[in-house]
């Protein structure tokens, strides 16, 4: 990594991510030490740092006016040391940047070109190199693991109700001369301008599509002001996506919520449980229905059937009758009554007979009744 | 040996003259060259720079977009409702002179609580003309873009620029919260019971469709199944006049008899008659005719 360090003015080890060590002032927006060095390394580079000291008699630092204080050199020595200086400064100024980095060189402080993977050559100290991970996408998390009360995540929407939105932010590094040179506290800036987005879009918002459907919208619409923010400030970040986690009505009126959802599903019964009532009726319905079509066409059958019967055999007797009209009328009134009176209990009064006059034709109809009920004639 | 004795110090002096001279103006910053306070040069682009030892001296200000949070603020709204306030700015040094200038030696540090006041002031008066509802919701962009406008007007005496302003929350104050909660409880209550009542109505509604297809199916086929009986019942009814209008008087006689006999039928019946029917022609003589 960052091994152009090792010289007087990178008096701190210099392994601050991005390797910044030109000009030897404060520098602002403190970055957090990253990669640390192998310990080998180190002590090279300090044993390194003790002999440049001791040769150059620790001048270089600005405005720090350096007085000569040599100890007695021989001429071994001179070699030796002019040698370590040689290897000292070559193993200074290579450095190494990976895949996913990029190196941004500076020529006394003024940026000169832009170091691509492999080996590069930063000649100590005119030009400085600070390596950026570029391609490695770094997460901004927002709204996630509010307190109970108020906190970043609880935004306010259009019609005044309170969501609780968690998202993330994926972020990388687009252009590293306009990350490095633009902008300070890229990650504070990244988180302000995000929550500041989302809660714009928010309130810009119903309660209710932000609950269901529009989130792919949203998290589309928050990449888009987030960037174009960010693009606004030239600051070389480049928003990968937005990651929206979360957005529930706030855990207070969470079980009211859940009530909604609980009617629902009750409507949906009610309206299930009529759909099968009717699907029942109807069928049965349609059943009885099928039924008295069926029953009538029987009946259609059955009378029709009965009449030309009963036609055809009156014609069949009348056919017969109207050959011999005289006979056959006469056979078929004894016949008939043969066949009557032959099963009938019979009383004959003759009143023209002698003494007629004085039968009392005195019926006692329940004896007769009981006669013919208790079976059969006399 | 004695001549080197005097070249090194001299060496020494010349390259410490020289190093406090030089000095580098990175990328990320702007330089003024002060000479006992009175700004003698201003360096804004990056590179070597020079300087007279001892007598100038080098400030450099950050020539990066600085960030400024402010502390969320109250504030009151035309129609006197209270909001929290919660705004970003970003901010960079364009004129470092006037920079230097207008906050002295302090620098960034104490540029900051002045752009702070700058903007809380812009804050109080733009989100005090308007009402709470277009903080709240859709005007908040246009809202900013005020605040940006006029807080960049003020700043510009500073020797800043201010880059963009943004709000980062409007909100009810905290004691309104409970009341918002409250207020989202009664909403989905309401809701719940309107699901509900909907869900009656609708189970209701399909009830009574089913009911009225019912009596409309058995009824359409009751009528049809009469329709078919009367049809079956006429049919029967011309079969007859057909077949018996041959004859009347013979199916009058016909038919009598078939009735007799099936009336009459069993053993149930007791017939008290005297015989001098037709039947019983030949019951008393055997030459009937009177």
């Amino acid at each position: 990594m960052a091994s152009n360090n090792g010289g007087p003015w990178g008096g701190s080890g210099g392994d601050d991510r991005g390797g910044q060590n030109g000009g030897g002032d404060k520098r602002p927006g403190g970055q957090r030490p990253n990669d640390p060095q192998i310990p080998d390394i180190d002590q090279i580079v300090k044993k390194g740092q003790e002999q440049l000291r001791v040769l150059m008699g620790g001048g270089g630092g600005n405005g720090k006016g350096g007085g000569p204080d040599m100890p007695k050199i021989t001429r071994g020595t001179l070699g030796l040391g002019l040698l370590a200086i040689v290897a000292l400064w070559l193993f200074a100024s290579f450095y190494r940047v990976d895949t996913s980095e990029e190196s941004v060189e500076l020529l006394f402080g003024k940026y000169s070109s832009t170091g691509t993977e492999g080996l590069n050559f930063a000649p100590w100290p005119v030009v400085t190199a600070e390596i950026l991970p570029v391609t490695r996408e770094n997460t901004e998390d927002i709204g996630v693991g509010r307190g109970s009360r108020s906190d970043e995540g609880l935004m306010l929407t259009g019609d005044e109700n309170i969501v609780d939105i968690d998202f993330q932010v994926v972020w990388n590094i687009s252009d590293s001369r306009k990350f490095l040179f633009n902008i300070a506290g890229p990650r504070e800036t990244i988180r302000a301008v995000s929550e500041s987005a989302m809660r714009e879009i928010i309130a810009r918002s119903l309660l209710a599509p932000i609950l269901n459907r529009d989130r792919g919208v949203i998290a589309q619409e928050l990449e888009t002001l987030i960037q174009q923010t960010l693009d606004g400030y030239e600051s070389g970040i480049n928003i990968v996506r937005v990651n929206f986690d979360k957005a529930d009505p706030p855990r207070e009126v969470i079980d009211a919520f859940r009530q909604v959802q609980a009617a629902e599903q009750t409507r949906d019964t009610l309206e299930k449980r009529a759909d099968a009532y009717a699907n029942q009726v109807v069928a049965e319905a349609r059943g009885t229905a099928a039924q008295l079509l069926e029953q009538a066409e029987g009946y259609r059958a059955q009378v029709v059937n009965q009449a030309e019967g009963e036609a055809s055999r009156f014609i069949a007797v009348y056919e017969e009758y109207a050959k011999a009209p005289e006979v056959t009328r006469k056979r078929l009134y004894l016949e008939t009554l043969e066949r009557v009176l032959g099963s009938v209990d019979k009383v004959i009064i003759d009143p023209s007979a002698d003494g007629g006059q004085g039968v009392v034709p005195y019926l006692p109809l329940n004896e007769l009744r009981n006669n013919s009920n208790s079976g059969g004639g006399n | 040996m004695r001549k080197t004795t005097y070249i090194l110090p001299v060496l020494a002096v010349i390259l410490a003259a020289v190093f406090s001279s030089v000095f580098i103006v990175d990328e990320r910053e702007k330089a003024l060259v002060l000479q006992f306070g009175e700004v003698k040069n201003v360096i804004t682009d990056p590179g070597l720079a020079f300087k007279i030892p001892l007598v100038q001296e080098v400030v450099k200000y950050d020539d990066r977009i600085l960030p400024l949070d402010t502390q969320p603020l109250e504030v009151t709204p035309a129609d006197d409702r209270r909001l929290v306030v919660d705004a970003f700015a970003r901010w960079r040094i364009q004129d470092p002179v006037q920079f230097r200038r207008a906050v002295g030696a302090g620098g960034i540090e104490t540029a900051r609580p002045r752009l702070e006041r700058i903007l809380n002031a812009e804050l109080r008066e733009v989100l005090g003309s308007v009402d709470s509802g277009a903080v709240l919701s859709a005007d908040r962009a246009a809202l900013m873009n005020r605040i940006l406008v006029q807080s960049r007007a003020r700043a510009s005496a500073l020797g800043v620029e201010i880059v963009d302003v943004r709000i980062k929350r409007a909100d009810l104050p905290e004691q309104n919260l409970e009341a918002t909660f409250e207020r989202m409880r009664a909403e989905r209550e309401r809701e719940a019971a309107d699901e509900i009542a909907r869900g009656n109505e609708a189970a209701q509604r399909v009830r009574a469709l089913a009911d009225r297809t019912v009596v409309e199916t058995v009824s359409v086929a009751q009528r049809d199944s009469d329709i078919t009986r009367g049809e079956a019942d006429a049919k029967r009814n011309a079969i007859f006049a057909e077949a018996f209008g041959r004859d009347p008087e013979f199916f009058a006689f016909y038919r009598s008899l078939t009735a007799y006999e099936n009336s009459l039928k069993g053993s149930n019946t007791t017939l008290v008659m005297p015989p001098d029917s037709e039947f019983f022609d030949y019951f008393k003589t055997d030459t009937p005719g009177k």
